[in-house]
């Protein structure tokens, strides 16, 4: 076996000899250069493996012949194995993607970077604290040298001052170290024993700490780290952030026994606030290099307080959040870096460039989604794993801290992305790129594409099912190239199977919702077959969407649903994004989206424990939750389910997603909100919560009904109309969960199944309107009824369902509604609904009036059909709806078996009639009543009047409008302004200009706090120094 | 020996007031070189022992009592690895320097604050 010793050795010898292999030529000089490189790696990945695998002893290597601490010695374990195999990755696959500069550059270049990383080697290995010293001065030196790799005013002056903060900071360091000698008169680590030590004693290991502490760039002592960032060389600069950065922290890692708890504890603080404010002025930055900077010293920060605060955690705990958090910074931010040098657009509202290339556009994503530790990469579960071991050690407030950083964290990461993407104006300018660059950066998308399937399969035994949105999104993105409509054929095929896998698995409530999803997703997704062109990457992410949604029906405990909750959140991100003005839309729905994650992540993680063989759906209403918990985890299903207070990001991400995509989540992914406050009202039916939450829950969703009415009124855009009739639809069924009742629960079940027909219908009816017209505005359309004779049925018997006239089923649901609510003495309450039920009719009829009545309009002379794909899932949704109000007992039974498994009926069902404590309702009757007195006179009028003469549009008198007159001035034109009028200071979008105002402050303070950084030497070492001292100061308080 | 600890610490404060306060690029580094004068100082008077010998196995030092009859060795043999790597730092800040006056023909700390925020 190779002792790790000769990775040293051999670094220092080709070090020396390097520039005399130069001098026959730079060929012999770089294959010697690679040479060592690999060699380090190789040497690691045997070590690592044989730790881990073979199960070896760690061994430690004595040197000069004596026996520790006489001597230096090295210590070769699991961990030292694990960051030096990352270590050394990086390293060889920088020198890889630095090839081109690396051949012109003068030898010394090739010479320094060797040294430093025989210096991170020997740093990480070394147990002899003067040793540590030495190493950390030599990767230092060559790092500040090799800093001039491109030398330019800007590389040149920020290295000075690294070199001033570093200098200043290794001289305490040097102190601390000289006086722990002088009071253990030991060097080595293993020997030391800081508890007897006297208080000089502790000063100078308080030194000794906070000169690698300050290494890792806490705030606000790492000015001259951000300065290093944004001017270094790509290459430079991704060793210096990763290679670096991991070596030093795990030096930090090494002292950590040494240092007494209270400073350790301090420490972890100052990580957090760094993590923390980090992410809030990164939301500032423009620049694509600081902006990584200020990522890369908040995930150090991250790496602190996670390594801190988990000293007492079970090992597989703590290996998991470190090392995740840990690989998952190394990895992402190499990678992220090294596109920075590719692309070479300082400003990330350059970025657009990217387009060009869309394989590095991936990668660029790839490696983003890793950063922001979004699932299935590593610092996903780490963050997981973390959160819930805060909360279990009481750390609360730390917990909350650390999700609000890492909000922020993706709030700029993603602004970034969506800029990357979204550029509408491209310039001309093509990335010049080489192999040699793009390579190392695809491998290590690689690495970190594999790491989760080793996480998931031996931390976890998940099953593997729970990729299968991953891997459908794979597989699509490969076979992308073939035409759009066989991929839509290969995506209904593949929803079948997995619908037959999963049918087995399911009952009740499970079954129930795979229906709208799977069923309901199939249906609308035969309107994609209507795109031309390849859709590139478009049935990937509906299928993950999809594919999720259903695995959250079969995941077993809180992990599993969360793993496919966030891909949920993810995929349906990215398809919002595909949308073409969606990048500030799809942006917000993300950030609150991920907001409702973490919330739902952080009541997770206040909830007990449930049985892991179970499906949490059932398992999660067998236990008695904690009031926080369920308070937690309503706020994330009301943002989920976008209600009112946090229904911001539904107009506009409805409004600008593509139009079959809008149908898909108003038809189904606005559903799972639902499920989750219906599982939680299943567990407070049986163990009632100490407040009664969901009287207030029930509160909110009245109110988002009538608001979301009111606001539907004033839209007109039509998609923005639906939007907000969405949000007020959902308040009904919210409210009716709220109740926790038997009735009010199959009343919700009712009302979602119902909104999946015709929410479905009426979406897909007037994306084939906009396909035809190419606009949204209602005002610009009219007439459309004989020209879109088939759309206009749908609309119409759409918003006969919404509206809950007799004789289709929305009728049934408004019985339902309002006998749950006067069944439950929810007076008030039904009386709002009522009322919301009346403003419905405003927007409902401005919809079918401005649309399809009136005039034509002269551009829309030509206008045809919606096409058949379009067409053809209306028609199923028409036939489902006339099928249930025909027969409601078809749906009503079943509904009433699900929910009778959890609390008792309250209704009897006999035949088609459906009787509660008030009184009854007999579906089918209704429809016959209906249709005899609707078709008698129909039947009567045509036989008596006999000849009619069929008008032409001008064949009129012009009552109140002339077909040409500007479309402003038409009645379809803010139609209810004088409605508007009467609504006075009601009218004003108060709860958009509080959201507007968040974002504005937290904006602000990420910009207060960034003026720390003047950019001038002198003063960071000033905040070097007064750190120390206050850091001193609040630690003997 | 207390005094020159004393004197070490007093030099150590002294070079970091200069780098602090400073603002030629020049006398900023030779505030880095005080400093770590002083430190160097630090290192040798702590090995230190009052009526102890060099630390050399010879005619005045028998092996068998070396250790009550001469001086700790070991800082004395930090100091001259620490002095080499001061050195070496010192060299890459002069020649930052140089480099840094050839694009700006300024010595002037506050003419390098391009960067921030």
């Amino acid at each position: 076996m190779v002792n790790p010793i000769y990775i040293i050795i051999l670094s220092l010898i080709t070090g020396f000899l390097l520039s005399i292999f130069d001098k026959i030529g730079r060929k012999l000089s770089m294959t010697i250069f690679y040479g060592v490189l690999s060699f380090n790696l190789f040497v690691m990945a045997i070590w690592f493996y044989r730790l881990l695998v073979v199960d070896v002893t760690p061994l430690l290597i004595n040197t000069a012949g004596f026996v520790a601490p006489i001597s230096i010695n090295l210590r070769m374990g699991l961990q030292e194995a694990f960051i030096l195999l990352f270590s050394n990755f990086i390293a060889l696959f920088a020198a890889i993607y630095l090839f081109k500069k690396f051949k012109k550059a003068k030898i010394s270049s090739l010479v320094l970077y060797l040294i430093l990383s025989m210096g991170v080697n020997g740093l990480v290995m070394t147990r002899d604290l003067f040793n540590i010293f030495v190493f950390l001065e030599i990767v230092s030196i060559s790092t500040f040298a090799l800093i001039t790799l491109e030398k330019n005013l800007k590389s040149l002056s920020a290295g000075f001052k690294y070199m001033l903060a570093g200098g200043v900071v290794s001289t305490f360091f040097l102190l601390g170290v000289i006086f722990v000698y002088y009071f253990s008169g030991n060097l080595n680590l293993d020997f030391i024993n800081t508890g007897t030590f006297n208080n000089l004693g502790m000063i100078a290991v308080f030194m000794m700490s906070l000169g690698i502490f300050i290494e890792l760039k806490p705030f606000p002592a790492n000015g001259w780290a951000l300065d290093v960032y944004e001017a270094t060389d790509s290459g430079i600069v991704s060793v210096i952030a990763v290679v670096n950065s991991a070596a030093i922290f795990y030096v930090f890692y090494k002292i950590m026994p040494m240092i007494p708890n209270n400073l350790l504890q301090l420490l972890g603080y100052a990580g957090l606030l760094t993590f923390v404010l980090s992410s809030l002025m990164g939301l500032k930055q423009e620049n694509a290099k600081r902006l990584l900077g200020y990522s890369s010293i908040g995930q150090m920060g991250l790496l602190i307080s996670a390594v801190v605060f988990t000293t007492n955690a079970p090992e597989f705990i703590s290996i998991l959040i470190v090392g995740g958090f840990l690989v998952n910074h190394l990895l992402a931010k190499a990678g992220l870096f090294w596109i920075t040098g590719i692309v070479k657009k300082e400003k990330i509202a350059d970025w657009g460039v990217l387009n060009h290339s869309k394989p590095l556009l991936i990668l660029f994503g790839l490696l983003l989604f890793a950063l922001a530790s979004l699932p299935p990469f590593p610092g996903f579960w780490a963050k997981w794993e973390f959160i819930r071991w805060l909360i279990m050690e009481k750390m609360t407030v730390v917990a909350v801290l650390v999700l609000i950083g890492s909000l922020c964290e993706i709030a700029f990461l993603f602004r970034w992305f969506n800029l990357a993407v979204k550029k509408e104006d491209l310039q001309e300018s093509q990335i010049e790129t080489s192999h040699s660059m793009n390579l190392p950066v695809a491998f290590l998308a690689g690495v970190l594409a594999v790491i989760p399937v080793i996480i998931m399969k031996y931390f976890y035994q998940i099953d593997l099912i729970h990729l299968a949105p991953v891997i459908a999104l794979i597989v699509i993105f490969i076979i992308e190239i073939i035409p759009s409509k066989i991929k839509g054929i290969l995506s209904l095929i593949t929803l079948g199977t997995y619908g037959y896998y999963l049918y087995p698995l399911l009952s009740g409530l499970q079954l129930f919702f795979a229906v709208i999803f799977i069923i309901g997703g199939g249906i609308i997704l035969i309107s994609t077959f209507n795109r031309k062109g390849l859709n590139q990457n478009f049935y990937g992410l509906l299928l993950m969407m999809i594919l999720s949604l259903g695995n959250l029906l079969i995941a077993k405990g809180y992990l599993e649903f969360f793993l496919n909750w966030e891909f949920m959140t993810i995929s349906s991100y990215l398809l919002f994004l595909r949308g073409k003005n969606a990048r500030n839309s799809s942006f917000v729905y993300l950030i609150f989206s991920i907001a409702g994650a973490y919330l739902l992540m952080l009541g997770f993680a206040f909830a007990p424990a449930v049985s892991s063989d179970m499906v949490l759906l059932k398992s999660i209403t067998q236990i008695q939750l904690p009031l926080v918990s369920i308070i937690l985890m309503s706020l994330g299903f009301l943002i989920k389910s976008g209600s009112l207070g946090v229904h911001i990001w539904v107009p506009d991400a409805y409004a600008e997603a593509e139009d079959d995509v809008t149908a898909l989540i108003a038809g189904i992914l606005s559903k799972v909100g639902i499920l989750g406050f219906f599982v939680l009202a299943v567990s407070a039916i049986s163990h009632k919560p100490d407040i009664d939450i969901f009287y207030w829950i029930g509160w909110i969703g009245v109110l988002s009904t009538i608001i979301g009415a009111f606001l539907a009124v004033f839209q007109e855009d039509m998609k923005r109309l639906l939007a907000y009739s969405s949000m007020s639809q959902i308040g009904y069924i919210v409210a009716s969960v709220a109740m926790l009742s038997h009735l009010g629960l199959v009343t919700a079940l009712y009302l979602s199944f119902n909104h999946l027909l015709f929410k479905g219908l009426i979406f897909l009816a007037i994306a084939g309107v906009i396909y035809r017209t190419k606009t949204r505005n209602m005002y610009e359309m009219g007439g459309l009824i004989k020209k879109m004779p088939i759309s206009y049925i749908s609309v119409l018997i759409g918003i006969i369902a919404v509206s809950g006239v007799p004789p289709l089923s929305g009728f049934g649901s408004k019985w339902l509604l309002y006998s749950a609510f006067i069944e439950k003495g929810w007076y008030l309450q039904s009386g709002v609904l009522f009322f919301a039920s009346a403003v419905s009719f405003l927007y409902l009829y401005r919809l079918i009036h401005s649309v399809f009545l009136g005039q034509l309009k002269y551009e829309h002379q030509n206008v045809k059909e919606a096409p058949i794909w379009f067409i053809l899932p209306q028609l199923i949704f028409i036939i489902a709806l006339m099928t249930i109000s025909t027969f409601p007992n078809l749906i009503i039974q079943p509904l009433n078996a699900i929910v009778g498994n959890y609390i008792d009926s309250s209704i009897v069902i006999d035949g088609y009639k459906v009787t509660s404590s008030l009184g009854y309702w007999n579906g089918n009757q209704v429809m016959m009543v209906t249709m005899g007195v609707f078709m008698v006179p129909l039947l009567l009028l045509l036989l008596l009047i006999g000849k009619t003469q069929k008008v032409k549009q001008f064949n009129i008198v012009f009552a109140a409008e002339r077909p040409e007159s500007p479309q402003t001035t038409h009645v379809a034109h803010n139609m209810y302004a004088h409605y508007k009028k009467v609504l006075g200071g009601w009218g004003k979008p108060r709860i958009l200009s509080f959201w507007n105002g968040v974002a504005e402050w937290t904006h602000s303070l990420g910009n207060l706090f960034r003026q720390f950084y003047t950019g001038n030497g002198q003063t960071y070492i000033l905040h070097i120094i007064l750190y120390m001292v206050v850091l001193y100061i609040i630690l003997g308080v | 020996m207390i005094f020159s600890l004393i004197l070490g610490f007093i030099l150590l404060i002294l070079g970091i007031s200069m780098m602090l306060t400073r603002n030629n690029l020049i006398k900023i580094v030779i505030g880095f070189s005080i400093m770590d004068t002083g430190i160097h100082l630090i290192i040798v008077s702590i090995g230190y022992i009052r009526n102890r010998t060099a630390p050399i196995i010879d005619a005045a030092v028998n092996i068998k009592d070396a250790t009550s009859q001469v001086v700790d060795p070991i800082p004395s043999a930090l100091v001259l690895t620490a002095i080499v790597i001061g050195l070496a730092v010192t060299a890459v800040m002069l020649s930052f320097i140089v480099e840094m006056y050839k694009k700006t023909k300024s010595l002037s700390i506050d003419d390098y604050q391009e960067l921030k925020w």
